[in-house]
């Protein structure tokens, strides 16, 4: 039963992911339910827009049935939704960063507003392609996970904040709980990765309880909780890290092209 | 209130974030390559190409006296290493340039720069970024064209543009994840098509025209990132319009022969078909016809022949009224002898028609006893009847228009007879005397000169008037010569002794005369005293006088063929020249017209 949920959960957030698709699905909901002159076809094609998975990236649960009859994904498969997904997740965070600095004036004093000390700061990243390349794998794996990690909490309570704010629309408030949504969704994939990779014997041993990672309490210098705006330029800044970061280790670990 | 406050707040939040969105858009890292000539020395911009280096640029500005190197020094300051340090690389190659190569560029690190006069220690310009935003990609290289198809119509064609990422972007790894952007043109045009982000290294472009050259460039740049790279070099898209006149010449060519054949056996057909065309189109007036009539019988057939025809046509039945006028008048008047005695028709129409007048008035049948009555009456004109009645000063009473018995119309006659008694007719003396004869007279004797004497009949005339008749007669006889009664050649013949008197009444003409007229002298009148007049309009004789009758049988044709009205034993002084050839009596005459078959026992 509570598998039964979390796929419908699943499915409603692959909905709710795709704006274009939402928006479709509300149209053709309304018509059906207005009674209009739907013809059973187009019942037909909401249902498969709507429904089908196909193409989604992450949420749909690699076989549970076992090797019988189901597609294994391989690990460079999973690389290319993983990264996939990413990606996504850092276009979103950078359109509602785009639409913060529209209404909000950040200051004028840049050195004072520029080092922006975001709760992430403290996790060690590597500042460059050549420092990334030159990471273990087990260790940049450990990076992005922990970086989604930090990013759990304090994504829902961006959202929770931007949906009660009445300067924002509905579709920014939207856009900020599919981010925190993807963000949870992203790490859980990287852990599959993870998994499928310590299996393959690619990973040592080193990652250790990456499950029971602290949850970090975004604090700024001043000891304020940081502000949305702030939130946002530092989770901006985080997702293109993870991406970056995922795009490194599967060049890395799946070897194609020139890495 | 407070609202209508917060409200405006935000509005003025949002107008002042539009306007510095731009600024800070330059913030994050779009440079601005053109220095600005009226501030001092500023940094005009910083970029990076691939993401693990950047390079910085400034301007001295107004400051001239600061050109030589080294006047200027650019600091750096990262938010992990909080002193200041010196650029590290000073581009010797380009001027008032400063290079980070990948040693000192942090990616997803805050850089803040600053541009010093050491000397005096004075900071002229600031700025902050860090380095993804600002990250403008090289330009792709690469760029060809395919083409696609070419339209039906040969107007339009479909091109296919390919690229390659730009060599300094990583893009295999994916350490720079690139979308392009294709604009075109029709060549010396002002306005770029712009397509959409195309993550891929191709571009199709639809609806080119032919024989237009197109340019088309693209250019770069990072997903999820703002800043564009440099457009690619132009390439130009041209294809030839495919001449095919020739196969439109064909076409005018047989559409024009075409259409002179069909223009010849237009005029063909015509010319071949003209009557029948003529009748079709300009069809002939039918000529009137009547029913049963030929009318080529009526242009030249005889007058018998189209008398029986049109006889037999209802239209044309004859009016008998109208044929034969004469009709009309012979009507009886048998009530009032005593009224004829006054006055007789033929005084009535010899007034009248002494003057010449076709008048023919009968103003004795007035009323309605049995009298035609498709005939009306006519009313006379007063002058007419002036110019018509005869003097007749010494009858009061007796005048031919007068007429007791007619009521309708006294105030007429009393004042015809006013008139009259007032106005005496200038004419002989002797007309008025007419009055009182009949129509018809005997004609007694001849002159002469041709002209016929007549003699008055039952007339109830007084012995001094035997001069005035005598005079009468003459004026009878040429009354009668231009009347239609005789012919002239009848009337030379005759022979007729001078007039017995008056009392003998009228004569009958010799009958050698009688020669193929036989009806000429149609009303032939004789003296027979038994005789009674068969179509006497007026009263029998008078008693006083032997009965002379107008009208007579005739009794016998002698071997002349002349008409025998009374047989010689009974007249024979009259006809004295005539042999007396007795033909086979006759049969006892009816009274009546001569039949045919009574004609036919005539002829010997």
């Amino acid at each position: 039963m509570g598998q039964m949920t979390g796929q419908m959960r699943d499915k409603v957030k692959e909905i709710f992911s795709n704006p274009l698709l939402l928006y479709s699905c509300l149209y053709f909901s309304l018509s059906l339910s207005f009674g209009s002159s739907l013809p059973p076809v187009a019942v037909l094609l909401v249902a498969l827009l709507c429904l089908d998975p196909h193409g989604r990236v992450g949420s749909a649960p690699i076989c549970t049935h076992g090797p019988s009859g189901c597609h294994v994904p391989s690990l460079a498969d999973l690389f290319d939704r993983v990264i996939q997904h990413s990606a996504r997740m850092h276009s979103l965070s950078n359109d509602l960063h785009s639409e913060f600095e529209q209404y909000f004036l950040p200051s004028k004093n840049h050195i004072g507003k520029i080092y922006r000390k975001c709760h992430t700061s403290n996790i060690l990243t590597p500042n460059g392609k050549e420092n990334a390349q030159k990471l273990a794998r087990e260790e940049l794996t450990e990076v992005i996970l922990k970086l989604l990690m930090a990013w759990r909490d304090p994504l829902f309570q961006l959202h929770q904040s931007m949906a009660h704010q009445q300067d924002f629309n509905s579709f920014s408030s939207n856009k900020a709980l599919e981010m925190g949504d993807m963000a949870h969704e992203l790490r859980k994939g990287v852990e599959k990765v993870a998994e499928k990779m310590r299996v393959l014997g690619m990973l040592g041993n080193s990652v250790t309880g990456l499950s029971a990672a602290e949850a970090m309490l975004p604090i700024s210098d001043s000891g304020e909780a940081m502000s949305d705006y702030e939130l946002l330029y530092c989770f901006r800044r985080d997702s293109n890290k993870v991406q970056n970061y995922l795009k490194i280790l599967k060049c890395r670990i799946v070897p194609e092209h020139d890495c | 209130m407070a609202e209508a406050m917060a409200y405006s707040l935000s509005l003025s939040l949002l107008y002042l974030g539009l306007l510095c969105g731009n600024g800070l858009v330059s913030a994050r890292g779009s440079e601005l390559f053109t220095p600005d000539p009226s501030r001092g020395p500023h940094f005009t911009g910083c970029r990076s190409r691939e993401q693990e280096t950047f390079r910085c640029w400034w301007s001295t500005g107004t400051f001239q006296n600061l050109t030589e190197p080294g006047a200027l020094r650019v600091f750096y300051q990262t938010k992990n290493a909080l002193e200041w340090r010196e650029c590290p690389d000073y581009t010797r190659t380009v001027e008032n340039e400063c290079y980070f190569n990948k040693t000192f560029t942090h990616i997803w690190t805050s850089y803040c720069i600053q541009l010093r006069s050491v000397p005096q220690n004075i900071t002229y310009d600031d700025t902050c970024f860090t380095v993804e935003n600002i990250v403008h990609p090289d330009p792709p290289i690469g760029l060809n064209w395919t083409l696609l198809n070419v339209s039906r119509s040969g107007l339009h064609f479909d091109v296919l543009v390919r690229w390659a990422p730009p060599p300094s972007a990583d893009v295999q790894m994916g350490w720079m994840s690139l979308v392009y952007q294709v604009q075109y043109r029709v060549k010396n045009a002002s306005h770029w098509e712009m397509l959409d982000l195309e993550s891929g290294t191709q571009q199709s472009l639809y609806g080119l025209h032919t024989d237009k050259e197109c340019e088309v460039r693209v250019r770069c740049k990072m997903l999820a990132f703002d800043n564009f790279g440099e457009f690619s070099d132009s390439i130009f898209v041209h294809v030839a319009q495919i001449p095919s006149k020739e196969s439109t010449f064909p076409t005018t060519l047989v559409l024009i022969f075409g259409v002179i054949g069909v223009v010849i056996l237009l005029v063909l057909l015509i010319f071949s078909q003209q009557q029948r065309l003529m009748v079709i189109f300009l069809p002939p007036i039918p000529a009137p016809k009547i029913k049963g009539i030929d009318p080529e019988l009526l242009k030249n057939g005889k007058l018998d022949q189209l008398n029986s025809l049109l006889s037999s046509q209802d239209m044309y039945k004859p009016d008998f009224y109208h044929e034969d006028p004469w009709v009309e008048f012979i009507q009886l008047d048998l009530d009032d002898p005593a009224e004829k005695n006054e006055s007789s028709d033929t005084q009535h129409l010899l007034g009248l028609s002494r003057s010449g007048s076709s008048h023919v008035l009968n103003f004795k049948s007035d009323d309605d006893s049995g009298r035609a009555s498709c005939y009306d009456p006519e009313l006379p004109n007063p002058e007419d009847l002036a110019s018509l009645l005869p003097a007749h000063s010494g009858r009061g009473e007796n005048h031919p228009l007068v007429s007791s018995s007619s009521p309708s119309i006294p105030d007429l006659g009393i004042q015809q007879t006013s008139e009259v008694e007032e106005t005496p007719i200038q004419t002989q003396p002797a007309v008025h005397s007419w009055g009182n004869m009949d129509f018809y007279a005997q004609v007694s004797d001849f002159t002469p000169a041709g002209g016929v004497v007549l003699s008055p009949g039952q007339l109830n005339s007084s012995p001094e008037k035997k001069k005035e008749e005598e005079n009468e007669k003459k004026i009878q006889l040429q009354l009668l010569s231009d009347g239609a009664y005789t012919s002239e050649n009848t009337a030379r013949q005759l022979d007729v002794p001078p007039s017995p008197g008056p009392e003998q009444g009228y004569h009958a003409f010799p009958t050698q005369a009688v020669e193929g007229n036989l009806w000429n002298g149609e009303y032939l009148v004789s003296a027979g005293d038994s005789q009674t007049p068969y179509l006497l309009p007026e009263a029998p004789p008078a008693p006083t006088l032997p009965p002379v009758s107008d009208y007579t049988v005739v009794q016998e044709v002698d071997a002349q063929h002349s008409l025998l009205l009374n047989p010689p034993s009974s007249q024979p002084a009259l006809c004295p020249h005539t042999p007396n050839k007795h033909l086979p009596a006759m049969p006892t005459m009816p009274m009546g017209y001569l039949t045919p078959d009574l004609l036919g026992n005539l002829n010997p």
